[in-house]
């Protein structure tokens, strides 16, 4: 169990791409989802060390997904980031109350991004 | 609470003035009687209030003045019928005395007979003078029989002619022989005045008890009389009174039956009164207000309907419209993310060793992206400040690390244009609460504006706490406003000059962004500025926003 799994959730093929690559130069392993209900069950299934979560997601919505996650006894232990592009008022209280660990509002810097993923998930 | 409980309460509350007994009444009155028709007509009068009541009053008093003349009237025809029984009283006693002068002068003429005394021929003279008298005056009188009278006077002449012989009969000493044909005569003649005479006194006796009946029927005549007219006119004056009081009440129980309606929120009553007086025109009032509320009211209705649709309508536009913000918010973000993150990544060498020549083009699209995002940031703002959907986060904040932030940030662009950026906090500031990132955003924009304008000199964020207050100040050396142009600096779209906007960029959007954040802290913001000299801005939010206590 050295592999660190990292549940990235997100309809947008570009964030994707940007996430990906930024990982490929870590040791991280990857997985990814592109909407709230495959992201719950692939989470569920593979039980990942961290979970990134967008919050517009097709199917069942970022917060609802972290929701059930977090209410899950196999999963709530995993961290969730929460990444929204409502960086208005109330976003961050709406992801904390769905039991979010962290949250970052888009549009992101990719340092930030990593920055916070290191923090939560130290690389081994 | 409905409007007619409301309104039976505020009659409570008024001290309502109708009892039981005045209901009765007026039931009575607006009954169909001739008491209704009476009132009814009294009101219909076109007369003035004024001039009703003076001619009731008149009526009355005339009532009061009749009623002294017949009671006058019927006092002088007592006293008259009194007189009248006095006179006839008078007469029967006047024959009564002639009577008695008579049956005194036949006494003494017997005496003359008997005795043959010349003294007593004397005393028959002055009886007769007496009786003579006596009759005369019962004669003036014109109440006695004048035959009968007559008669009378012949046979007191015969009794004269007797009287005469025997004087004769004495003086020539011869009575003696003649006494028994004159005692005979005397006897019938004296039977027969007797009669007659006694007949004038009876028939003036009759006279008077005539008169007293006829007297006593005039009085209980005269005193029914008087009666019944006293009853009679005080039945009228009560009456008068009555039916004036009335028909003045009724139109006031009308008027009062009618605002009861119309407070009650029925503004189709009318009001329909009899009176063509004071009450009739302000019945005809009542009425007009009455019809010109129920046009307001339709109208009013009418309007809030309208207003109600407008509303529903204006609501459904407006949810639209968040929502289509809240989607734009995302659409635009989501591509500007992947923009931003890809230039990050490859001038981070992500992608490889950059080439020398593109790190500059590379650095401006950064540079570009950032200033595009702050620009859709800024339109999603403020879009969200007018549909009334912007929220502010509050909470406990340092003034301190706010500043502390907005330094930071810029001190590299004040340091690319060679300014002199400054702080100056003081070190005792209490925890200030409110939504510190949208104060950051205020301080930010300003900050950013001054360094944006200011092409030489200094740049200073200061701030002091002023009674219950915050005031954050930002003091630029740079071009400055012209006054005309003050009072627009903070209303969106409006930069003071098109040719600044060419040299200095920026959407306008930054100061009317801050001055709404401001206002919805309950603050104000505002400008002192010298063109050409620079400006300053301050804006002031209280320490504790929303009244929240320390």
């Amino acid at each position: 169990m050295s592999e660190q799994t990292i549940l990235y959730i997100e309809d947008n093929e570009y964030n994707r791409k940007i996430v990906r690559r930024l990982l490929s130069r870590t040791s991280y392993r990857l997985v990814e989802a592109v909407d709230g209900e495959s992201g719950v069950a692939m989470a569920q299934q593979q039980l990942p060390q961290l979970i990134l979560m967008d919050v517009q997601l097709p199917k069942m919505s970022g917060l609802d997904a972290t929701q059930l996650l977090k209410a899950d006894q196999r999963t709530a232990h995993i961290p969730i980031i929460v990444i929204t592009s409502f960086a208005l008022s109330g976003d961050r209280e709406k992801a904390s109350a769905a039991g979010a660990d962290s949250y970052l509002a888009k549009p992101y810097s990719p340092r930030e991004l990593l920055a916070l993923v290191q923090k939560f998930l130290p690389e081994t | 609470m409905g409007p007619g409980v409301q309104s039976s309460l505020d009659q409570q509350a008024l001290g309502d003035p109708r009892d039981a007994g005045l209901e009765e009444l007026a039931a009575f009155v607006e009954r169909r009687t001739p008491l209704r028709v009476l009132v009814r007509a009294v009101a219909a009068i076109r007369a003035s209030v004024h001039t009703k009541l003076l001619a009731a009053f008149m009526i009355v008093t005339l009532l009061f003045i009749a009623m002294a003349v017949v009671s006058l009237q019927t006092i002088a025809i007592a006293t008259r019928q009194g007189q009248l029984l006095d006179e006839a009283h008078e007469l029967v006693s006047l024959a009564q005395q002639g009577e008695s002068a008579l049956a005194r002068q036949m006494h003494y003429t017997d005496m003359a007979l008997l005795s043959q005394d010349e003294v007593a021929i004397a005393k028959i003279l002055r009886e007769n003078n007496q009786f003579n008298d006596r009759l005369a005056k019962l004669e003036a009188a014109g109440t006695a029989d004048p035959k009968l009278v007559e008669q009378v006077r012949a046979s007191q002449d015969e009794a004269m002619a007797v009287v005469a012989d025997i004087a004769n009969a004495i003086r020539d000493r011869r009575l003696g022989a003649v006494t028994g044909a004159l005692l005979h005569r005397q006897e019938r003649l004296d039977t027969e005045i007797t009669m007659r005479v006694g007949l004038l006194v009876a028939a003036q006796q009759n006279r008077m008890a005539k008169l007293r009946d006829s007297v006593a029927a005039t009085n209980r005549r005269s005193l029914t009389l008087t009666t019944v007219f006293a009853v009679v006119a005080v039945i009228f004056a009560m009456l008068c009174g009555f039916i004036i009081s009335w028909s003045f009440i009724l139109p006031v129980r009308e008027a009062q039956g009618f605002l009861d309606k119309v407070a009650a929120g029925d503004f189709a009553a009318r009001i329909s009164v009899p009176n063509r007086d004071e009450f009739g025109t302000l019945a005809a009032r009542m009425n007009h207000m009455s019809a010109e509320l129920q046009r307001f009211d339709a109208e009013q209705r009418r309007a809030a309907g309208e207003l109600g649709r407008l509303n529903l309508q204006l609501a459904q536009t407006s949810k639209a419209k968040s929502e289509f913000l809240a989607n734009m918010s995302h659409e635009l973000r989501t591509p500007m993310n992947a923009i931003l993150g890809f230039t990050e990544m490859l001038i981070d060498g992500l992608y490889g060793e950059v080439p020398g020549e593109l790190k500059e083009p590379l650095t401006d699209i950064q540079l570009n992206g950032r200033h595009l995002l702050r620009l859709i940031n800024d339109v999603l703002d403020l879009s969200k400040i007018e549909a009334g959907r912007m929220e502010l986060a509050l909470g406990e904040y340092s003034v301190r690390e706010i500043v502390d932030i907005v330094h930071v940030s810029l001190r590299s662009l004040a340091a690319e244009k060679g300014l002199d950026f400054t702080i100056s906090v003081p070190d005792d500031l209490p925890v200030a609460y409110g939504d510190s990132g949208r104060l950051t955003q205020c301080l930010m924009n300003l900050a950013g504006n001054a360094l944006k304008f200011t092409r030489v000199g200094k740049v200073e964020i200061g701030v002091a706490v002023i009674g219950p207050d915050v005031v954050f100040r930002v003091a630029d050396t740079g071009i400055g406003i012209a006054p005309e142009d003050i009072e627009h600096v903070f209303t969106e779209f409006r930069q003071a000059d098109t040719t600044v906007t060419r040299e200095f960029g920026g959407t306008g959007l930054g100061l009317s962004i801050t001055s709404k954040f401001v206002q919805m802290h309950g603050g104000r913001i505002w400008v002192e500025s010298e063109f050409g000299k620079g400006s300053t801005f301050y804006f002031a939010v209280p320490l504790r926003a929303g009244g929240e206590a320390t």
